[in-house]
């Protein structure tokens, strides 16, 4: 710029200058959306623990988090109960449903011959959208009738719970173990092969093992959407206070109990104690990212 | 065992696995259809309005609060998200603040939509005092749809191939100007099919509305600040509390009516995005630089 010489100078200069200074600005709001998730996951934070707070004042931390003991007429909101439904619905929803999608995504990858596989895929997709009011609908009038003719129980309660969520975790675990397997290079599977390995060893012996981190990823995922699923569970879990040990028991999870309350929960301890609940299935979400990332992490520094 | 057999068990295995996935959804849309289309169908239903306490009330209310709330949360996050994803395609580097916006956005869309649900409860319908109302929904939306829609809003941009990038550089463009020029108008196409999944989401969504929009309205909402029953909503609130001696039939057939929307919602993106990858960057913007 300095090269040039006279009046034009100063106006290329300011010309270039000006440029400058809008790309400076364009590139700052830019910025600024992108930064937006950071903002909005503390904003999250702050506005649900702010919530939570005159609970945890009134009753105590052990006694919101760590007690059993819920019973808002009382004034007692242990929420330790829901934590367990919580993680008892998601263990079986994965006990079920990691084998199946797992399977089925390597059905997709090295079974399904090409135009099967494609029609599987879309129909995984479109399972993956329908909406939870529907699959809990479809779980109430289909799914708990048929469960309490052929049980004896009510047909509500934990089964009937998990059944919903390997439905709704179904697409998740399926979609991205399929990218992984996908993903695996195709040496590995003709090599196996040329070594004389039948398609199961290849898949047992080969591919499984090193898609392993992928596979965990998928599950871990798929955990997560079986936590925070909320409509479809609590059409169909019973919505009891007590805790359960039966697979057949009618309980509550975090979620669950949320909204069978809210709506009798005026501002105050009560509803503050269900934000509480609100705050321990962020904080097991968040768990759940920092394992993946741990986890991927370490395939990393392994490859 | 030998192996052969082994291999002819596993293959049967397999092959029932991936026979129950596809069943599962078979089952479900065949009896959520089967129950409700004929409701669903039904004029009377889709145009009437609810009934607070008799039988034959309609939904037509809840279909344009649903609408509503797509309209109002893809205005609102559109332009977010495609600044986030230019910048995030154009301009991030590798590094500890780039990571922790990622593990933020991964953190936002693992997190369970009543917690979205209590979180806009708490600050858009409380301390900003704006009550039930389709703006708090929209808003409380436009969060939670934030990661997914970034995500494949930033792959229709990194999708635009470099030679455009640097065509335009040479020839003394900025980055900014090539971004505006270039970029946006190559990948456009892209950000469109992009957006037309979160809407599917949108339109199912239950948890984070029902403490946000509201659950029961009896006339078609005008303001975005008017109180509004979404349908997913509406069906969750009918079963949850019956008051109309017909709710079976108006939940058999809003389920109905919802999961047709989700499917003509898949597959217009299929479409889209099918005549995208055929012609992909096509329509590459002329405007002068």
């Amino acid at each position: 710029m300095s090269a040039r010489s006279g009046g034009a100078a100063g106006a290329l200069g300011a010309k270039g200058a000006a440029f400058a200074d809008r790309e400076y600005w364009v590139r700052l709001v830019l910025f600024a959306c992108a930064s937006i998730s950071i903002l909005a996951i503390l904003v999250i934070f702050l506005f649900i623990f702010r919530e939570s707070l005159p609970a945890i004042r009134d009753v105590g931390i052990g006694n919101v988090f760590f007690s059993t003991n819920y019973n808002p007429q009382t004034g007692h909101y242990g929420m330790l109960g829901f934590i367990w439904g919580t993680l008892l619905t998601t263990f079986g929803a994965m006990v079920l449903g990691a084998p199946l999608g797992i399977g089925t995504a390597i059905f997709l990858d090295q079974i399904a011959p090409e135009r099967t596989a494609q029609v599987v895929r879309r129909g995984i997709e479109l399972l993956a959208g329908i909406p939870s009011v529907v699959i809990g609908w479809f779980g109430l009038i289909l799914l708990v009738p048929f469960l309490a003719r052929t049980t004896g129980t009510a047909g509500y309660g934990v089964f009937a719970a998990v059944l919903v969520l390997v439905v709704m975790a179904l697409p998740t675990i399926t979609t991205l173990s399929a990218e992984t397997m996908k993903s695996l290079p195709q040496e590995l599977k003709e090599a196996s092969a040329a070594m004389g390995a039948t398609r199961w060893q290849t898949i047992y012996k080969v591919l499984l093992p090193s898609a392993r981190d992928g596979l965990l990823i998928a599950v871990i995922l798929g955990m997560g959407r079986a936590i925070g699923e909320t409509m479809a569970v609590q059409m169909v879990i019973g919505n009891s206070r007590a805790i359960t040990f039966s697979l057949f028991g009618r309980t509550s999870t975090l979620t669950t109990r949320i909204v069978t309350d809210m709506a009798e929960a005026p501002p105050g301890d009560h509803r503050s104690a269900l934000f509480a609940m609100a705050l321990v299935l962020l904080l097991l979400a968040m768990l759940l990212i920092i394992i993946i990332r741990f986890v991927s992490r370490q395939r990393k520094l392994a490859a | 065992m030998n192996a052969k057999g082994a291999d002819r068990i596993a293959t049967w295995v397999f092959w029932t696995l991936g026979i129950i996935t596809v069943s599962i959804l078979a089952f479900i849309i065949l009896e959520v259809l089967g129950r409700g289309l004929l409701t669903a169908l039904n004029p009377r239903f889709l145009f009437g309005k609810p009934k607070a306490m008799t039988a034959g009330g309609g939904i037509f209310p809840m279909i344009v609060s649903t609408l509503y709330l797509v309209v109002l949360t893809i205005i609102i996050s559109l332009p977010i998200s495609v600044g986030a994803a230019i910048y995030m395609a154009e301009f991030a580097k590798k590094g500890r603040l780039n990571n922790f916006i990622r593990f933020c956005l991964d953190s936002l869309a693992t997190l369970p939509s009543i917690v979205f649900g209590l979180f806009g409860l708490a600050l858009f319908v409380t301390a900003f005092r704006w009550s039930y109302c389709l703006m708090a929904g929209a808003f409380t939306l436009a969060i939670l749809n934030l990661p997914i829609l970034l995500r494949s809003t930033e792959e229709a941009i990194k999708l635009v191939p470099d030679t455009y990038r640097e065509a335009s550089m040479s020839l003394g463009a900025s980055r900014w100007t090539t971004i505006r020029q270039i970029v946006i108008p190559s990948a456009l196409p892209g950000i469109i099919t992009a957006t037309i999944l979160p809407i599917g989401r949108i339109v199912g969504e239950s948890a984070a509305i029902i403490y946000t929009v509201g659950v029961f309205i009896r006339n078609v909402p005008v303001n975005p600040f008017d109180t509004a029953a979404p349908l997913a909503g509406y069906i969750w609130a009918t079963q949850a509390e019956p008051g109309v001696p017909d709710w079976k039939c108006i939940v058999n057939g809003g389920a109905a009516l919802l999961l047709i929307m989700v499917f003509v919602i898949y597959f217009l993106a299929r479409w889209a995005g099918n005549r995208y990858q055929k012609k992909k960057l096509y329509g590459v913007g002329s405007g002068k630089t």
